[in-house]
């Protein structure tokens, strides 16, 4: 009281009065809770993140640094209503005040958490998580059943990586709603349903990420239950690589995500395709060698090509040695022959009757046209022809 | 002959081919061999068209079950 009239009777600075506020601000509102309605979110390009907490009545200026959104565990988006704790903060040269954050968490999630934690230790205390029931994820599975909702992204991502890296591999489907209240007993149905048909021989339980909330079903009795008494090894597969679920450990292996569940169920098959590769690659390979060992003890051929030109140019220039010689000696044949020719008709062209014509003598045929050789054979009274060198001539015979 | 059979027969094939004191009639025919069985080995792996199929019904002991998509 004594310092309020104190006050009012002094005259004060601007620069005085908002260190009078700050003071007053900063050491008065500290270690707060505040809930309210994120609006105007915006993250600075320096890691701050600038923003407005709401409520129906009124609103307050908010910013949290760098040091700390890294331990948020969401994005904080528009309209989220976020509990964050902290002090108040005046910024002189602008003479406004803000709440400077420390922690920051999604409405009721507090709670929630205590209580998932609080089931967390129920069933780790009754010996659910134990390492040693783990069941061992087949590596090359046949038939590999997916419980998660058949609209989901999640599905899509696993039958996309599952039919890249092991095409082979048989997938079974088995819708289940997986938010909302009656998602757990739908998801736990789907788990016992392949078991009691014995439909696969890996499962893979989980959905693509979403809130703290959207993530519950996971996490409920059912649904742990269900996974406990499963049969066939359960990978689970809830949310991204920072969600969790207690069907993370209640199962035989957790995965990040959906796609790497896939990943995890395909890899002893993709390890197989790639090993046959391998081999199939090393048994070309050794081949290669074989021959080429072989082909080195094979006489080089060039050698043996030249051996054969040499023996083919030997024989081809005996060949044509020989056909000259036949050419000569048939030349000399054609010589000789022409020689005897002349003679022979020499010798002929001495014997030839015209010849003894030219030498005046006479040839004499009777009318049939035949030699006549002596006197007996010129009748008296006929005509006979007498032939000389230069033509013939008709005579009688008189006595 | 069945998968895993095939697998170990292409691996001793390989360590038969890598022998130096194999025939070439007998390496010949152990390539011919390894290559086909690989490349079925291969196509069963890749090639295979998987099943993908969803169940309907959500009894406990009778499910249907159709191809999906």
């Amino acid at each position: 009281m004594h310092d309020d009239n104190l006050l009012m009777k002094t005259e004060l600075s601007v620069s005085e009065i908002t260190t009078l506020i700050k003071k007053t601000l900063e050491e008065g509102f500290y270690g707060l809770r505040v809930s309210g309605e994120i609006s105007n979110f915006k993250p600075a390009s320096s890691g701050h993140w600038f923003f407005t907490l709401k409520d129906s009545n009124a609103s307050l200026s908010a910013i949290m640094f760098k040091s700390s959104t890294w331990k948020v565990n969401f994005q904080p988006r528009e309209g989220d209503k976020v509990v964050v704790t902290g002090s108040l903060d005046v910024y002189a040269a602008r003479g406004t005040y803000q709440m400077k954050c420390e922690t920051m968490e999604k409405s009721g999630s507090g709670e929630i958490l205590a209580l998932l934690e609080e089931r967390k230790r129920k069933y780790d205390a009754m010996g659910y998580f134990a390492s040693g029931r783990k069941k061992q994820i087949p590596t090359k599975p046949n038939r590999v059943g997916v419980v998660t909702s058949s609209t989901g992204a999640a599905l899509q991502d696993i039958l996309q990586i599952l039919s890249r890296r092991a095409p082979s591999l048989d997938i079974l489907i088995l819708p289940a709603t997986v938010q909302g209240s009656s998602a757990a007993l739908t998801i736990a149905n789907r788990i016992r349903q392949a078991n009691h048909l014995l439909l696969c021989d890996v499962l893979i339980v989980g959905r693509g990420g979403g809130s703290l909330e959207d993530l519950l079903p996971f996490s409920e009795d059912a649904v742990i239950q269900a996974i406990y008494e499963s049969e066939i090894p359960v990978i689970s597969a809830v949310g991204h690589e920072i969600d969790w679920a207690l069907s993370d450990f209640v199962a035989d292996l957790r995965a990040p995500t959906p796609s790497a569940a896939a990943e995890l169920v395909s890899q002893g098959i993709l390890d197989i395709r790639q090993k046959v590769e391998n081999i199939s690659l090393t048994i070309r390979k050794s081949m290669v060698h074989t021959l080429q060992l072989l082909e080195h003890r094979i006489p080089s051929t060039t050698a043996m090509q030249q051996s054969i030109a040499h023996l083919v140019e030997r024989r081809e220039y005996l060949l044509a040695n020989a056909g000259q010689n036949m050419l000569l000696a048939y030349r000399e044949k054609i010589e000789k022959s022409s020689q005897r020719v002349i003679l022979a008709t020499r010798e002929l062209q001495a014997l030839s009757p015209l010849a003894i014509l030219a030498r005046g003598y006479t040839l004499v045929f009777d009318s049939q046209g035949k030699p006549v050789h002596n006197r007996e054979e010129a009748k008296v009274g006929e005509h006979i022809k007498l032939t000389f060198i230069d033509g013939s001539r008709k005579a009688l015979v008189e006595e | 002959m069945s998968f895993e059979t095939d697998v170990s027969r292409v691996e001793e094939i390989a360590q038969k081919l890598n022998a130096s004191d194999t025939s070439l009639e007998e390496s010949l025919a152990l390539f011919e061999e390894g290559m086909r069985l690989s490349k079925k080995l291969e196509k069963t792996l890749s090639e295979a068209k998987s099943r993908v199929e969803i169940v309907l019904g959500d009894e406990s002991d009778n499910a249907e079950i159709t191809p999906f998509e």
